[in-house]
C-alpha cells in the first residue's frame, strides 16, 4: 500500500470536514453506513423461460448478433455448423473449453498463455458464458477457464459464444443475485462495439469482434 | 502549453460572445441540433418503455447521495479493497499534483507513449499538454477523441465529443493526418479506417491512461463503460494501467451496478445496454496489466462536498443527458460553455471546480426551463443550484466598488426599493409610462429602446405601456365592500 | 367562495387586461373577488438573478400582505412557481419562525389561475366562447414546477367554437427566461425563432399560455416579424362570450 501521504490525509479530513465528521488520528471514526436505500425498482422479470429466450434472441439479432438454438445432444454438430458457415479454419479457445465443442476439422489454437500476436493469427474464438440477461441482450463472462482471458474475446474479429437456457435471466438485478460473489473480472457485451460518433450514425464493429454469435442450448427438462 | 483557450475556464470568453460564433453558423447549429434531437429521441423511447424507471431514478439518486454522505468511509474501503488485490492507489489534491503523480509512474515505466481511453477527468487535469511537454506521445484511441486530436480540435460534448464535426470534415482530417489516398466519407468507411490506425498502437504500446465510470468500494473494482472497446483494449493488452478518477466516483457496491448501469445507458446513448462494459479489480496474475494505478482526484471535490445545496452537483455520472435536452445548449453547442464540461452541468461544476474565481457567466447561461432535472437519472436540481450560484456570484458583486456602473446590478438595486413600497411602484408605473412613450411608434409598439432595452428589441417589439394599470383600473370600479377603505396604502 | 387576486406586477403594468379578464371570468362564476392595493411583486426576478436578499424582502411582503387571505388566485405560473420552490428557502435562510409558519399555512391556499378553476371551484366549462384556431403554448413554471398536466388542454377544450392546434416540441422552452432574455439575448432569441417555427406551423389565429411572459416574447417577435398570429393569455379566452368578446389587440 502506498505510504500514507499528506495529500491523503489532507483529502480526507476535507472530506470528513464536509460530511461533518471528525477524524482522529488515533483512533479513526469509521461510520458503519446506512444501507436501507429505496430499491423499489423491478428485480424480478414476470416472464416464462420460453419468453425470456425469445425477448434474448429478439435483442440479439436487434444488434445484429446471430443466435441459434439447439437440444443438448446437438451442441458439437451446431458448433460445426457455425464454424462451416464462415469459411474460417483457426479458432482459439480457452483452456478450460468442455473438449466436445473443439469440434473436428478445423485448427484449434488452446490458450496457454498465449502471446497476443498468436492470438492474432487466429480468425475467431470459441467461449462460454456466465450467464445472460435477456432485457437488455447482455452478455456476461466472468472469465473462468471455460471463457477465457479477456485478450481472447477481444482480439479475436468473430466469437461464437455458447449459452445454456438455465444461465439466461431476464433482468440484470436477477443476474446479480447469482452471483454468490462479486466477480473479480467482468466483461459485459451487449452487441457488437459501435460508435455513433460521426454525425450520430450508428456503426458497428470498431474494436473487438465485429460479429457475435450465439448457441442457446436447450437444456430446461 | 495548456487547454486551448477556448475551454479554458480562465480564458475563455464569458457565455454570450462565445455562443456567438455558433449561432452565427448554420451548419453547425444544424449538426448541434440533429445530434441532440436523435440523442434525446432514443432516450425518450427507451425510457417510457422502463415501466420502473422513475424507482430506478430515485434508487440512482439515493445511493448516489448516500455514497457522497460517506465518502471518506468508501474511499478508504475502495483503497484498502483495491490495494489487497494488486492495485496501487495514489491521492491527488489538485489538477497539478494529479498530473504529477502520472509523470512520475510513466517515468518509473520509461514510458514514451501511452494510449488513451476517454476520460473527462484527464482533460480537467490539462493531462495531455502536460504529457507531451514531458516527451510523452499520446495517443488518444477513442473514435470521437481522435478525430478531435488529429483535427486539433477541442470536445463540445461529453458523450459524444465530435457531435460538432460532419463526415467530409472526418474524411478530411483523416486523408490529412492518416495519410490515406482514396477515402469515402462514408461513416463505414471512416471508422474501418481508424480501426486499423489503432490496432497498431493497441498491440504495441505498453502503457495506458483512462478513467472510470465507477470505483466500487465494497470489491475495490473498476467499473468503465464504453461502446467502442477501445477501453476494453486499454485496460486489458498494455502492461501498466493506470487509472485517473474524482474521487466521487465511488459506488458502494457491486450491487448498485444495477440501478446505474440500467440509467445510465438510457440517459446517454439511448441504448438499454452500451456494447461494453468491463470490471477489473487490481491485478489478474495471467489476465490483463501487471500494475494498475488508480489516481484518485480531489480538485475541488471536496469543498462542493459542503454545501449543503451545490453537495448534489457531485452525484451527476456523466451520462450527459442533461446536455442532451438543455434547449440552450442545442442552438450554442459546447465550446460556447468555455470548459470541458459543457450545458448544464458544466454551469454548475465548472464555477465550482473554479473556486467561483472564473466561469461567472455559466450559471446565467440558463433560462432555468428544468428540462435538465426532469431528465438526471440522480436527480440533480440543476435549476436549484443554479440560482444558488447566481446569489453567490451576486454576493461577491456586492463587494465590488464598480458594481453601481453595472446596469443590471444598478437596476435590480432599484428594482427592489421600487417593489419595497406600493407608492414607489405606482409611481414608477407612471414614471415608466410617460417615459416610455418617447419610444412608442404610431402603431402603438416600441421597436426601438436604448441600454439594456435595445438587447429586448433587437428581435422583439414592445406594446406600449398601456394608459391604466389594472390596479389603476381596479381602483377605479364601484367600490366593493372588501375593498380597505381610507387606509393610506403604505 | 372569495379569492384575493395577486396579478404580479408585470401583469399590472404591461397586461392589465389579463388581470380585467380574471375578474370578469371569476365573478361570473361567482367567486367574490378582493385585490389588495399594496401588492407589488412576488420577487421571482431577483430571486433567479441572484439578488437573494432582496428576494426575501419581497417574498416576505408577499406573506404579510396575504396572511388572512382566504385564497390567492395568481395568472402566472412562474410567480407561483417561485412561492412554491423558493420561499420556504429564503425564510429558512433569512427568516424567523413566526415568518415560516406563516408561509406554511399560507401556502396551501396560493393557486395559479387553472389550478383554481379545476381544483378549487370544479369547473372546467367556464361559459366561454372563443371561435379561433389556438395553439397553447406550456411555459416551462407550468409545465415542470407546477405540473398543470392537462388542465389547460381541458379548459380550453370546452370553449365553445374553439378549435385546438396542438403546439409541436411542446416541452421545449421559449427562451424567455426571465432577465436570460437580456443576458443571454442572443440565445434567448435563437430558442424563440426555433419555437416561432413550430408556432407558425400550427396554423393558428392565437397563440395562448398562463403566462404572459413568454406571451411577451413570443408575442414581441411575431409583430416584429409581421406575422399574422396573435397572443392571448388564457384567462381572456376563458373570460370571452359570444357578447363579451376579448378586448381589441393592438
Amino acid at each position: 500500500m502506498t505510504a500514507p501521504s499528506s495529500s491523503r490525509q489532507q483529502i480526507l479530513d476535507r472530506i470528513r470536514a464536509a460530511t461533518q465528521l471528525t477524524t482522529h488520528e488515533s483512533a479513526p471514526v469509521k461510520v458503519a453506513p446506512e444501507t436501507n436505500l429505496p430499491r423499489t425498482y423491478i428485480h424480478h422479470g414476470q416472464l416464462t423461460a420460453q419468453a425470456r429466450i425469445a425477448l434474448l434472441t429478439e435483442r440479439l439479432r436487434e444488434y445484429d448478433a446471430e443466435l441459434v438454438e439447439c437440444t443438448p445432444q446437438a451442441i458439437s454438430s451446431t458448433i460445426a455448423a457455425q464454424l462451416a458457415a464462415t469459411g474460417k479454419h483457426s479458432f482459439v479457445a480457452p483452456h478450460g473449453l468442455p473438449a466436445e465443442w473443439l469440434v473436428p476439422g478445423f485448427q484449434w489454437t488452446i490458450d496457454h498463455s498465449l502471446s497476443h500476436a498468436e492470438i492474432e493469427q487466429t480468425e475467431g474464438v470459441v467461449t462460454g458464458a456466465y450467464c445472460a440477461v435477456a432485457d437488455s441482450g447482455t452478455i456476461v463472462l466472468h472469465h473462468s477457464a471455460a471463457e477465457g482471458r479477456r485478450v481472447l474475446t477481444l482480439l479475436p474479429d468473430w466469437h461464437l459464444c455458447i449459452l445454456r437456457a438455465s444461465q439466461v435471466v431476464e433482468t440484470f438485478p436477477e443476474y446479480i443475485d447469482r452471483c454468490p460473489q462479486p466477480p473479480a473480472l467482468a466483461t459485459y457485451i451487449s452487441g457488437p462495439s459501435a460508435t455513433a460518433d460521426i454525425e450520430m450514425t450508428r456503426i458497428k464493429g470498431v474494436h473487438g469482434p465485429r460479429f457475435l454469435h450465439v448457441i442457446l442450448v436447450r437444456d430446461e427438462s | 502549453m495548456s487547454t486551448h483557450p477556448i475551454l479554458d475556464p480562465t480564458r475563455a470568453l464569458p457565455f454570450p460572445q462565445a455562443a456567438l460564433p455558433v449561432l452565427r453558423n448554420p451548419q453547425l447549429r444544424k449538426n448541434i441540433a440533429h445530434a441532440t434531437d436523435v440523442i434525446e429521441a432514443k432516450r425518450d423511447k427507451l425510457v417510457a418503455e422502463k415501466t420502473d424507471w422513475q424507482q430506478l431514478r430515485s434508487a440512482a439518486s439515493a445511493i448516489r447521495a448516500h455514497t457522497l454522505e460517506n465518502l471518506a468511509f468508501y474511499l478508504e474501503q475502495f483503497e484498502s479493497r483495491c490495494t489487497a488485490a494488486g492495485g496501487q492507489v495514489h491521492w491527488a489534491a489538485d489538477a497539478a499534483e494529479a498530473r504529477q503523480i502520472i509523470l512520475d509512474l510513466l517515468r518509473r515505466e520509461n514510458a514514451t507513449e501511452v494510449i488513451k481511453i476517454k476520460t473527462m477527468t484527464s482533460a480537467e487535469i490539462e493531462l495531455n499538454p502536460a504529457l507531451e511537454a514531458a516527451g510523452v506521445a499520446v495517443f488518444e484511441t477513442d473514435l470521437a477523441e481522435l478525430i478531435l486530436q488529429l483535427g486539433d480540435d477541442q470536445p463540445s460534448h461529453i458523450v459524444a465529443p465530435a457531435l460538432h464535426v460532419n463526415r467530409s470534415q472526418v474524411r478530411e482530417i483523416f486523408v490529412r493526418r492518416m495519410g490515406l489516398a482514396n477515402l469515402s466519407d462514408d461513416p463505414e468507411a471512416l471508422t474501418a479506417a481508424a480501426r486499423i490506425w489503432l490496432r497498431r498502437k493497441f498491440l504495441t504500446v505498453p502503457t495506458a491512461i483512462g478513467g472510470a465510470n465507477f470505483l466500487i468500494a465494497e470489491t475495490g473494482s473498476a467499473v468503465v463503460v464504453e461502446s467502442e472497446g477501445n477501453g476494453r483494449m486499454c485496460l486489458t493488452l498494455p502492461r501498466t494501467m493506470i487509472t485517473v478518477a474524482g474521487i466521487e466516483k465511488i459506488l458502494p457496491r457491486f450491487q448498485d451496478l444495477e440501478v446505474m448501469l440500467q440509467v445510465l445507458a438510457r440517459s446517454a446513448t439511448g441504448e438499454r445496454m452500451n456494447p461494453y462494459t468491463s470490471l477489473w479489480t487490481g491485478v489478474t496474475p495471467g489476465d490483463g496489466p501487471e500494475r494498475f494505478h488508480v489516481v484518485l482526484l480531489d480538485n475541488q471535490r471536496s469543498s462542493i462536498l459542503g454545501r449543503p445545496t451545490e453537495r448534489q452537483t457531485l452525484k451527476c455520472i456523466r451520462c450527459a443527458a442533461c446536455i442532451n435536452t438543455c434547449p440552450v445548449y442545442r442552438q450554442t453547442g459546447g465550446h460556447a460553455y468555455g470548459s470541458v464540461y459543457p450545458g448544464p452541468i458544466g454551469a454548475i461544476l465548472t464555477p465550482q471546480l473554479m473556486r467561483m474565481r472564473h466561469a461567472q457567466s455559466l450559471p446565467y447561461a440558463s433560462s432555468l426551463c428544468g428540462a435538465c432535472y426532469e431528465v438526471c437519472p440522480v436527480k440533480i436540481n440543476i435549476p436549484e443550484v443554479l440560482i444558488d450560484l447566481r446569489a453567490q456570484i451576486v454576493d461577491q458583486q456586492r463587494e465590488q466598488p464598480y458594481r453601481l456602473f453595472d446596469p443590471m446590478y444598478l437596476g435590480m438595486k432599484i428594482a427592489n426599493l421600487l417593489f419595497a413600497r406600493t407608492w414607489r411602484f405606482r409611481a414608477a408605473q407612471r414614471l415608466g409610462r410617460i417615459g416610455l412613450r418617447w419610444f412608442t411608434a404610431n402603431d402603438g409598439w416600441i421597436h426601438s429602446l436604448p441600454g439594456l432595452g435595445a438587447k429586448w428589441t433587437q428581435t422583439r417589439d414592445l406594446r406600449g405601456l398601456p394608459a391604466q394599470t389594472f390596479r389603476d383600473w381596479w381602483a377605479a370600479r364601484a367600490p366593493h365592500s372588501d375593498q380597505p377603505s381610507g387606509k393610506e396604502a403604505q | 367562495m372569495r379569492a384575493s387576486l395577486f396579478i404580479t406586477c408585470y401583469n399590472d403594468t404591461l397586461f392589465p387586461e389579463t388581470g380585467r379578464a380574471v375578474v370578469r371570468l371569476l365573478e361570473r362564476l361567482g367567486v367574490a373577488l378582493d385585490f389588495l392595493p399594496q401588492q407589488t411583486c412576488c420577487g421571482q426576478m431577483h430571486a433567479n438573478t441572484g439578488f437573494r436578499g432582496e428576494a426575501f424582502s419581497q417574498a416576505e411582503r408577499f406573506v404579510r400582505l396575504y396572511r388572512d387571505a382566504e385564497t390567492i388566485v395568481i395568472p402566472s405560473s412562474s410567480c407561483v412557481a417561485m412561492i412554491r420552490e423558493q420561499y420556504a428557502g429564503l425564510f429558512e435562510e433569512l427568516g424567523n419562525n413566526d415568518l415560516r409558519e406563516d408561509f406554511a399555512a399560507l401556502l396551501p391556499r396560493v393557486y395559479e389561475l387553472s389550478e383554481f378553476l379545476i381544483d378549487r371551484l370544479g369547473v372546467e366549462d367556464v361559459g366561454a366562447c372563443f371561435p379561433h384556431r389556438v395553439t397553447y403554448h406550456a411555459s416551462c413554471h407550468g409545465l415542470r414546477a407546477l405540473h398543470l398536466g392537462d388542465r389547460p388542454y381541458r379548459l380550453l377544450a370546452k370553449v365553445r367554437g374553439l378549435r385546438q392546434a396542438s403546439l409541436p416540441n411542446i416541452d421545449r422552452c421559449c427562451g424567455f427566461g426571465g432577465t436570460f432574455s437580456i443576458k443571454n439575448a442572443d440565445v434567448s432569441s435563437a430558442m424563440l425563432a426555433s419555437k416561432l417555427q413550430d408556432v407558425v406551423s400550427t396554423s393558428a389565429e392565437y397563440c395562448t399560455a398562463l403566462d404572459n411572459s413568454c406571451l411577451m416574447h413570443l408575442g414581441g417577435a411575431m409583430h416584429r416579424q409581421s406575422l399574422p398570429i396573435k397572443t392571448i393569455h388564457l384567462a381572456e379566452i376563458l373570460a370571452a362570450t359570444e357578447t363579451q368578446p376579448v378586448e381589441a389587440r393592438a
